[in-house]
């Protein structure tokens, strides 16, 4: 099993180097995606099998090259153009490595493919599916089952986005100065969309979805290996390690998610908070503040303290009311509610939600009525906390968050005799 | 997200389906399913057959006993169902309005229990 893991790593460390290699080689960014995704899958038959080659970077490329040139071969004959045929053809010598392909600047290629995969023109969704697949080195049938849809259903949304990508006709090189903040804020969002897919998945059947935090974490390393000054980039990562040190802990032996205060905080990782706290304040001291950088101070603070009562939650409320500026957001203000009431107390949370609904500010959903129902349960008001959190218990989507509203209903209920 | 489309059929929608001139909205349905299979937002789906075939299960003193037939004759009944991966049930709700039955029975789009959540 370690060496199967161990063959696993390294395919996907090499994939988009492979891949960024055949791109610049050949253009046809998608011909090209797909011949390497049938390397990988030879790699992970044939190296755990026969043994790891001398070189796995080289073997990769000349498979990914040979199906590549088999494939555009086949295509042509296809469209019978066959005098086509004879430039592509290339001499052996060419399919191995060559002598500089190795020594590439990596991070440069990254960059480049996590631009392409992340195109404005997409959909999130096929965002997230091309860079699990192009930069990430997963198979289609690995990321169908982290997002549990059906293969047919994920390859065609890789193959849509391939197609809107050529389409575009972008290229493969970094987006200009120009516009770059913006595109590089689609990359983030597409990381932080595949960090929290595999973060909320409690454990269970789906044992691949937690590793999709996992490899959220190794991607946002490798973007902020390549872009080191950039305090968003290093905002995002601290994120993810600040939160994801608390995962084993937010689950129950049942299965059932625990709330932050009643975590046992000695199960938190507490190496991966002081990495996530280390990044977090080279950033906070380099470059201007984003809303990434305040979501990561906002779960230090958290991370830092020894309990819900200790937590110093005037700096959390001072956070969120700075991130409502820099990245409002429905999930933002109930947060900060959520402070507000820690703060000044339950009634100050209840008079804000009043406010904020009189205003349109706050729509109904089941967040809304949970944190309404926990305000009103610390102000001792029983009866209207169980209806608020039976309207949340209600109004969800999630099975664990429904079970989790149901079982704090049950608990007035059963108070109230 | 994922969200189950309920469509729903009535004897009427039945006969203009497969009647004459039914083509044209059986070419509709085929050009739906295209674009939401290719869009990667169609996860699965099955068209029933018709309710004369029904058979019920339900309980008689606490015991489940079989019939022929229907739960109850209504005027309209659940004919088939697709399932979407959606961005937001606005989308979903969207292509719920473009299958035919939402103009000739009905349509529902109700949201799949989703096994991942946050604490709150």
């Amino acid at each position: 099993v370690n060496r199967d893991r161990r063959v696993e790593d390294l395919v996907r460390e090499l994939a988009p180097r492979v891949l960024a290699t055949l791109v610049r080689r050949y253009g046809r960014f998608d011909a090209c995606e797909d011949a390497v995704q049938e390397a990988l899958l030879a790699a992970a038959t044939q190296w755990p099998a026969d043994g790891m080659p001398g070189n796995p970077h080289g073997w990769l490329l000349t498979v990914a090259t040979r199906r590549l040139i088999e494939g555009l071969r086949s295509d042509q004959a296809r469209r019978r153009r066959e005098d086509a045929v004879a430039a592509l053809a290339a001499p052996d010598a060419f399919l191995a490595p060559g002598p500089g392909d190795q020594d590439l600047p990596q991070a440069d290629d990254t960059l480049r493919l996590l631009f392409l995969c992340c195109h404005p023109a997409l959909s999130p969704a096929s965002q997230v599916a091309l860079t699990l697949r192009a930069v990430g080195g997963l198979t289609t049938a690995e990321i169908a089952h982290a997002f549990l849809v059906p293969e047919a259903t994920m390859a065609q949304r890789i193959s849509r986005a391939k197609g809107a990508i050529k389409a575009s006709g972008t290229r493969f090189e970094l987006p200009p100065q120009e516009g770059r903040a913006a595109r590089l804020s689609v990359v983030l969002h597409v990381l932080y969309l595949v960090f929290n897919e595999g973060y909320s998945a409690t454990s269970g059947p789906h044992l691949l979805r937690p590793e999709l935090s996992t490899e959220a974490i190794r991607l946002a390393r490798v973007l902020q290996h390549a872009l080191p000054n950039d305090g968003e980039v290093a905002g995002l990562l601290a994120l993810m390690l600040l939160t994801d040190a608390r995962r084993s802990a937010r689950n129950g032996s049942d299965g059932n998610l625990v709330p932050l205060a009643e975590q046992d905080r000695a199960r938190w990782n507490r190496a991966q908070i002081a990495e996530g706290v280390s990044l977090l304040t080279n950033a906070l001291h380099r470059d201007r503040l984003g809303a990434y950088q305040l979501q990561a101070a906002i779960a230090a603070v958290h991370d830092e303290a020894a309990s819900t009562e200790t937590t110093d939650w005037r700096e959390i409320l001072a956070l969120y009311e700075l991130l409502e500026r820099l990245g409002p957001s429905p999930v933002v203000t109930l947060n900060r509610v959520v402070a507000v009431a820690m703060v000044r107390g339950p009634q100050a949370g209840l008079a804000l939600i009043a406010t904020l609904a009189a205003d349109g500010g706050l729509r109904e959903s089941h967040r809304l009525e949970a944190v309404r129902a926990h305000l009103l349960e610390m102000t001792g008001d029983a009866t209207a906390a169980l209806a608020a959190y039976e309207r949340a218990a209600t109004l969800t989507t999630s099975l664990p968050e429904r079970r989790y509203l149901q079982k704090r209903a049950a608990r007035l209920s059963d108070d109230r005799g | 997200m994922k969200y189950m489309l309920l469509i729903y059929d009535n004897p009427d929608t039945r006969e203009r389906f497969f009647g004459p001139g039914g083509e044209s909205l059986r070419a509709e349905i085929d050009a739906l399913m295209t674009e939401i299979t290719e869009a990667g937002e169609l996860v699965g789906g099955e068209a029933l057959a018709d309710p004369a075939t029904t058979r019920t299960v339900r309980p008689h003193d606490g015991v489940p006993v079989i019939t022929d037939g229907p739960l109850a004759e209504a005027k309209e009944h659940f004919a088939g169902y697709l399932i979407v991966d959606c961005e937001t049930i606005e989308r979903a709700s969207a292509i719920a309005a473009r299958w035919p039955n939402a103009r000739t029975a009905a349509m529902e789009v109700r949201a799949i229990m989703n096994p991942s959540g946050t604490e709150m």
